[in-house]
């Protein structure tokens, strides 16, 4: 994709969101000027720019969009919410139409027909019908051309009849492109070939040979002999930029349907002995004249009005444009002093020389020479820094909007680079042990210890690149709800708290889809239609907060409603009827334990299972989503009062700490985060309860498993030795694990385990290790109820 | 093109769309200019108090000060720059060509201005010295 398109679609991203949430907020404040200054203005930006671009469907609609917005900034409409759910309506398309042109480049085929129907919707407020947009669309169009060039008789005659057809029904328009790359271009490391097939919205390639190759004795493969047509959907705009080195090489026409038909009828074809000549050097000079025309235009408009140039800045600058136009129309002239009489005099001269001008015939001598003051200065900023010593310099802050990918491949580096730095660890060891050099050891640990410091900065920078507001994950409720809420008949009032808080990307990417169930659970199910609140003796409208916190090293996003909240009773009674708790359980389970029943799979506590939730996918999914990030969900819940999830999620996944344990001399990797304490228990102090190993820890007893068994690896302890335990916590159990021995907490970058492996539940990923070796980490839970099954 | 450019000639592009702004500015940059950027016309006459340019080329439409302010800033005393100002906006409305003069401005184009439009203007309009 061409950077001019991939920049238009980048802003175009912002500003749809900032239209998207200006509307909403709107119809909380209805009428807020600056509000809809803001949206009117987003809109008119996105406009402006998608003009660069063909897109005739996309800049019509927005048109309509923005006309709609400029009568409510201008007060002559006043925004009802069929109008807002037009304008969504209008931006969603557009969204739809730029995730199109993304993959395509162009907008889909369908686009004239699914902007036709909202264009009047948008405009019929306004009390128009479609008659406006057509004049005023799709910015300047640069003049068609009536008379086809001669080397359209590259193109396929069928293919352009069948484009005549086309072009005499649609808006859109169509470019035509010779570029004949200069004989020695090769030289001056230009590739016309790799060119040509960046042109955007290629419709048609044609490639021109010589009239006749060179007998091949005398040919010289780096002469470049060939030439381009290319028919084309790009605007001129891309054209030019994409061809802006080889400006005289390129002629650029676009063509009506009529000039192609011309050319169909009438003229004879090219014949491959006519050379195509490329006329545009002769025509800068006309250009040229024409633009130094303008200026002149302009200064003559500045020196009539009255009291706008009489001296100072504005008197200079028209004297230089004057100058600069005499000299570009090849009559130079010296004003060094001349007043505005004098410069009016020169101008109304240079416009006689350089006919035609038809706006400089009219007498320009009826100027007062009274000297009005100008206007007064506009207000600067009295403390705007001065910035002398850059000249030229970047102006505010700049934001650089990067790849995502570029990102994650710097975090994978920084990834390789801990593995190598972790490697001069061994090194050091070998250096002591393999060649008995101590002193070599200590200066590389030395060395390590420096690049350990600057590796922790890199990655700590890396990670911080990767952080991004909780807002982003939030962004897109205060839509939904609203959406969602309207379809419903409820009333609800959304409110966000903590959208400054940070995450890392990969953590807001993946609380997207357990958010967006949460809500959709509250919304469908957990508040109450306005009548059923009124008669609980709430307030109509039911109140729903997405919420986040930091919290040390995680963070805490919570959806919570004052809905009707959940029976425990309820959940029990059902929960046993599905089988999934014993009758012991339905007369035991306290409260809380009840609610937490509906993250279990296959749980659903709705009667009717509406198109909001959707089906099949419960709670449950929502915590193993969010059990896949390392994080944990609870649910608390008051009858009658509402509901609260809370999620808690690392603040970032991209880096773990593991504990390094091994057993049956293979060493696995133990997330530190479940890690309680390590402990040596003598061989006696074990004991045993019914079939099951237990160890006490200050009056507690902590069921043993062996890993070892549970992984299915031969491996017996010595009798008598001392047993190393680890203990863990998982699901808010301890637990010990029987190994073999400890090793050190190492940070790595864990890597999801793939292809046939991606089923091995009991992994929750390999890491490399400094010394080459691959650790596989363990899915605790998952082994957990390995060794259940094994016992 | 534009070979009559003496030294690297110091343009400053203001407009609120990146896009054109990148559109613009690229044009420019790849014809020999020295460009910077702003994104707003009090950007843009905060860049003009601390550097000198040759050229301006000022969008209409833009938050905070729009394309009319900022070229009245820039020939107000204060900022006090005789270098010529080419104003582009995107509307072609009747009157607006005028109140960019009145302005200040030098030109008044409508967008989309086609590349070598803007290259061969820019380089006309420096192609010699600002008076002092």
């Amino acid at each position: 994709m061409n950077p001019l398109l991939a920049q238009f679609l980048a802003e175009a991203n912002d500003l749809l969101a900032q239209v998207d949430e200006g509307l909403l907020q709107l119809e909380r404040v209805p009428g807020d000027p600056e509000l809809v200054n803001e949206v009117f203005r987003a809109a008119h930006t996105f406009k402006g720019s998608s003009g660069l671009f063909d897109f005739p469907e996309l800049t019509r609609l927005t048109h309509a969009a923005e006309d709609l917005l400029d009568a409510v900034r201008g007060g002559r409409l006043a925004l009802d919410s069929q109008m807002t759910d037009d304008l969504l309506a209008a931006f969603d398309l557009i969204r739809g139409w730029l995730a199109h042109v993304t993959a395509h480049e162009r907008l889909p085929a369908s686009a004239g027909g699914d902007a036709a129907g909202l264009i009047t919707r948008l405009r019929s407020p306004l009390g128009g019908g479609d008659t406006a947009p057509a004049a005023a669309t799709a910015g300047v169009p640069a003049p068609v051309i009536s008379a086809a060039p001669d080397w359209l008789a590259w193109f396929d005659a069928e293919w352009l009849t069948e484009i005549a057809a086309w072009l005499g029904t649609t808006s859109s328009t169509m470019r035509f492109v010779h570029y004949t790359p200069d004989t020695d271009c090769f030289f001056r490391a230009e590739d016309p070939l790799h060119l040509v097939r960046q042109v955007p919205a290629l419709e048609r390639l044609g490639l021109v040979q010589p009239p006749a190759w060179p007998d091949p004795e005398d040919y010289d493969e780096y002469t470049c002999l060939i030439s381009f047509v290319v028919a084309t959907r790009a605007a001129l705009g891309e054209l030019d930029y994409l061809f802006r080195y080889v400006p005289d090489q390129i002629e650029i026409v676009e063509l009506d349907a009529g000039a192609i038909t011309r050319h169909l009828s009438g003229e004879p074809p090219l014949t491959a002995e006519e050379p195509v000549t490329v006329a545009i050097t002769p025509m800068i000079d006309t250009e040229l004249a024409a633009d130094a025309r303008a200026v002149l235009r302009a200064a003559h408009s500045a020196l009539t009005m009255e009291g706008v140039v009489n001296e100072g800045p504005r008197l200079r600058s028209v004297r230089h444009a004057v100058t600069a136009a005499a000299r570009a129309l090849g009559v130079p002239v010296d004003l060094a002093e001349s007043g505005p009489d004098e410069l009016l005099a020169t101008v109304a001269r240079l416009a006689g020389e350089a006919a035609p001008a038809p706006a400089m015939a009219a007498p320009m001598s009826d100027m007062s020479d009274v000297a009005v003051p100008p206007p007064p200065p506009m207000v600067v900023p009295a403390d705007a820094p001065g910035r002398a010593d850059d000249p030229g310099g970047q102006v505010g802050t700049r934001v650089l909007k990067v790849d995502q990918e570029k990102v994650d491949r710097l975090m994978e580096l920084v990834g390789e680079l801990n593995v190598a730095k972790n490697g001069l660890t061994f090194l050091a060891d070998a250096a002591e042990e393999e060649f008995g050099s101590r002193v070599l050891s200590r200066r590389i640990k030395d060395q390590y210890a420096g690049m350990h410091r600057i590796a922790e900065e890199l990655q700590a920078a890396v990670m911080d690149v990767r952080m991004l507001p909780l807002s982003v994950a939030f962004g897109r409720f205060p839509r939904l709800v609203r959406d969602l809420s309207r379809r419903l008949g409820k009333t609800i009032d959304l409110v966000t708290e903590g959208e400054d808080t940070m995450a890392d990307k990969d953590v807001i990417e993946a609380l997207g889809d357990p958010l967006v169930h949460l809500v959709r659970n509250s919304l469908d199910h957990g508040i109450e239609t306005a009548e059923e609140r009124l008669a609980a003796g709430k307030h109509g409208a039911a109140k729903l907060t997405l919420a986040a916190v930091a919290d040390g090293d995680a963070v805490i996003v919570e959806v919570a409603d004052d809905g009707r909240g959940v029976d425990p009773e309820r959940v029990k009674r059902k929960a046993y009827e599905k089988g999934l708790i014993s009758e012991e359980e339905l007369e035991t389970l306290t409260d809380t334990e009840a609610v937490d029943l509906v993250f279990r799979p296959g749980f659903s506590t709705a009667d009717q299972v509406s198109d909001l939730s959707g089906r099949g996918v419960g709670m449950d999914a929502v915590r193993a989503s969010v059990e896949k990030l390392g994080g944990t969900v609870t649910m608390r819940s008051k009858l009658g009062q509402g509901t609260s999830t809370r999620l808690r999620l690392p603040l970032s996944m991209a880096v773990t700490q593991v504990m390094v344990v091994s057993v049956a001399g293979q060493r696995f990797g133990i997330p530190v985060d479940l890690v309680v304490e390590t402990v040596r228990v003598p061989a006696g102090e074990m004991s045993r309860v019914l079939h099951q190993e237990v160890v006490m820890m200050r009056g507690e007893v902590v069921p043993v498993v062996d890993l070892a068994r549970a992984l299915d690896m031969p491996w017996t302890l010595a009798e008598g030795a001392d047993r190393p335990i680890l203990v863990v916590s998982v699901n808010n159990q301890r637990v010990g694990l029987l190994v073999e021995q400890f090793h050190r907490e190492v940070d790595v970058i864990l890597k999801p385990m793939e292809g046939l492996l991606a089923y091995a539940d009991e992994f929750s990923g390999t890491a490399l290790l400094g010394d080459g070796l691959v650790l596989l980490v363990l899915n605790m839970k998952e082994v957990l109820g390995l060794a259940a099954r094994v016992a | 093109m534009t070979s009559d450019t003496p030294t690297r000639a110091r343009v400053l592009v203001v407009d609120d769309a990146a896009t054109v702004r990148l559109y613009h500015s690229s044009l420019l940059t790849d014809a020999g200019f020295e460009v910077s950027e702003a994104a707003n016309g009090l950007e843009a006459v905060e860049a003009a108090l601390g550097a000198e340019f040759d050229l301006f080329v000022v969008d209409v439409n833009m938050p905070k000060m729009n394309g009319y302010a900022c070229v009245e800033s820039l020939r107000s005393e204060t900022v006090g720059t005789a270098a010529p100002v080419v104003m582009i906006s995107t509307e072609d409305r009747p009157g607006d060509a005028e109140r960019a003069y009145r302005a200040g401005a030098n030109l008044y184009l409508v967008k989309p201005v086609a590349g070598d439009r803007l290259v061969r203007v820019a380089g006309m309009l420096t192609a010699v010295e600002v008076a002092a």
